[in-house]
């Protein structure tokens, strides 16, 4: 196993630039997620440290030693692909077999290590078939043992289960997990699917435009976004952001939106008397922590008018509009109201987040 | 089993189908049946549809004719430039699906040698020819007039481009990740070109072998006028019946049969491939 550095890693296609300047460290052991949407720049950033993409410019370390000249076959890196990969000509066994019979690693006794994978994703039944014959689940597994078969120094899974069926997604969502536990191999993985990445990972860089957005926990991800579009990434049903203006009014700050005053979060007050609260502020809270009421009371305060309200079994969702702007507020489970009525929303000050409306970034960090 | 109903759209269907046959048929049948016809039934008319059959005509076109020469002729020299042309186009193509080598312009410049008719290069090939066989080294690989080798380079350089074209778009078809997994698995990019590429172009390649041995058996206008003797192929020879004294059908028909049936066998025992490279993007099976 090993740590991963990669040191302001650059690449671009032509006039392109599909990664821009990323730094980050991934420990030995650790299992880092890059969630991003299409296009942001993870699978290239993978592709780059598989040694598959030349890197424009920077530098990638695998326990410290300099990787950017070393040849694909010669990282010892395992990828699992998306589409599989498996080669349709071979059955099964063969696949399994085909990492291990590669020139560089004769000796290794090649029949003992297939049985033994092929047991531990127990598919031993599966050997002599060919891919074709298999179902995506199955594939997938033969994949993952595939880049398992030669104990890599990294492991790499690119959207592994994104074309599995929801329920198989879980299933093999659990099974990563625990693979990852038991053989404590470095693991990376692509994904665009939020719900994945913080499912798995003990890390997840959130990827942008080529950017890092941010690099944390997941309980960091979701409850300190550095910016809008982690905070509108991360999060199912995805957080509600509202534009407002901050005033001063006899010494006290507000929070107008459209007029109707805001109650000021509670990391709002220390900051506002640092004058670190920018005119204009996008307030953010998640569905969650939104309180919603049929009644006005003192805590719910704020009037809004009901779109639609969705239960969902294990959570209802009432979608509601303030002054134009849409809402979804995860409720109580047998909260129902009409469309058209109006209801009384309460915030909690302790869970709403403040960011910088014109650069997105969040105001705690820029304190 | 639930008996067919056979409706009106069903008998205009078949009975299409079977002039459309009829039409293509014909005239391998007509070809066919004369050969086998004595000389004093061939010209007849009305046609005769019954006669006494006959081998004359093949011993004739192989004992008069010289018809074994052709044959072993064509053979060799389809083999070989096929041969040459599937190494040449695979190892091309693959570059071109997965380097974009030359960004397209270097493929598109290949196919447009296709564009020329090729007689417009007769004459220049026939002079280089005649200048190269005069040569020790054109001698050593028989690359002069009425020599096989200046067919054989010829046929290779006429089927090239259309044979790169045809694994191109094979080879695109390949997902690139299975390279790219064989690549992390420690197999150099010969290597994955060996054992992961070629086993999965192996329709493809048939397909363009097919194509090529077909151009190459039926070439006629290159073979007729760069050999004489020596390296003269059948199209050549079947036309060669066409004398001063007349057209000789009895033993055209059959040198005609002759060459015809191999290919004919050919294309029907590949059929599924022939089919399948003609609809292309098949190859992930």
């Amino acid at each position: 196993m090993a740590s991963v550095t990669l040191e302001n890693v650059w690449k671009r296609y032509g006039k392109v630039e599909a990664v821009c300047g990323i730094s980050l460290d991934i420990a030995d052991k650790e299992f880092m997620a890059f969630l991003g949407p299409s296009g942001c720049g993870k699978s290239s950033t993978m592709r780059m440290i598989a040694g598959l993409e030349e890197i424009t410019s920077g530098n990638i370390y695998f326990d410290g030693e300099l990787m950017i000249k070393v040849r694909p076959r010669d990282r010892n890196v395992a990828m699992a692909f998306e589409t599989y990969a498996l080669y349709p000509t071979l059955n099964v066994y063969e696949n399994l077999a085909f990492p291990l019979r590669s020139s560089n690693r004769s000796g290794v006794d090649v029949d003992k290590r297939v049985r033994e994978i092929a047991g531990m994703l127990e598919i031993t039944d599966l050997l002599d078939r060919k891919p074709t014959n298999l179902s995506s689940g199955q594939q997938q597994l033969v994949g993952l043992g595939r880049a398992l078969s030669r104990e890599p120094r990294v492991f790499l899974l690119d959207e592994p289960i994104s074309h599995l069926d929801t329920r198989q997604r879980v299933r093999m969502r659990a099974y990563i997990k625990r693979l990852h536990i038991e053989l404590g191999y470095t693991m990376i993985y692509v994904t665009h699917n939020q719900e994945e990445a913080m499912a798995l990972a003990d890390r997840v860089a959130v990827m942008n435009e080529g950017l890092l957005s941010q690099v944390g926990t997941p309980e960091e991800i979701f409850h300190n976004p550095t910016d809008t579009f982690v905070a509108g990434f991360v999060g199912e049903p995805p957080m509600n952001f509202l534009e407002c203006e901050y005033r001063r009014e006899n010494g006290r700050h507000l929070l107008d939106h459209k007029g109707t005053t805001m109650e000021m979060p509670s990391h709002g007050e220390a900051l506002a008397q640092r004058g670190a609260i920018p005119p204009r502020v996008t307030m953010g809270i998640r569905p969650f922590y939104i309180d919603i009421g049929l009644e006005k009371s003192a805590r719910h305060v704020i009037p809004a008018e009901v779109f639609v309200v969705e239960p969902l079994g294990d959570m209802t969702v009432a979608t509601v509009t303030l002054l134009g702007a849409r809402l979804q507020i995860v409720t109580e489970l047998g909260f129902r109201a009409r469309p058209k009525q109006t209801v009384w929303l309460a915030f909690d000050p302790t869970r709403t987040l403040l960011f910088d409306a014109e650069t997105g970034r969040a105001l705690i960090y820029e304190a | 089993m639930q008996a067919k109903t056979f409706t009106m759209a069903d008998l205009i269907r078949y009975t299409l189908v079977i002039a459309i046959l009829i039409v293509f048929l014909f005239p391998i049948y007509w070809m066919v049946s004369t050969s086998f016809k004595p000389p004093p039934d061939i010209l007849t008319r009305p046609p005769k549809w019954t006669f006494q059959p006959t081998l004359s005509n093949y011993v004739y076109a192989f004992e008069e004719a010289n018809f074994a020469l052709f044959l072993k002729n064509t053979l060799i020299v389809s083999v070989i430039s096929s041969t040459i042309v599937i190494v040449l186009a695979s190892l091309a193509a693959y570059s071109f699906a997965r380097y974009n080598t030359g960004a397209g312009h270097l493929m598109f410049f290949f196919l447009t040698t296709r564009m020329m008719p090729g007689i417009a290069v007769i004459i220049p090939f026939f002079v280089i020819f005649k200048v190269i066989g005069g040569t020790a080294i054109g001698q050593a690989l028989s690359l002069g007039l009425d020599r096989l080798g200046a067919l054989v380079v010829c046929y290779t350089v006429f089927n090239l481009p259309f044979a790169i074209w045809l694994m191109h778009s094979f080879f695109q078809d390949i997902p690139r990740e299975l390279e790219d997994s064989a690549r992390l698995d420690g197999y150099s990019r010969l290597q994955v070109l060996w054992r992961v590429v070629l086993p999965l172009a192996v329709p493809g390649i048939a397909v363009t072998a097919i194509f090529t041995l077909i151009f190459s058996w039926n070439e006629f206008l290159f073979a007729f006028l760069l050999t004489r003797d020596v390296a003269r192929t059948i199209t050549v020879g079947v036309a060669g019946f066409w004398t001063q004294r007349g057209i000789m059908w009895g033993p055209l028909s059959a040198a005609a049969t002759v060459c015809v049936v191999p290919m004919l066998v050919f294309a029907l025992v590949l059929q599924r491939y022939i089919v399948r490279g003609l609809t292309f993007g098949a190859v992930r099976g």
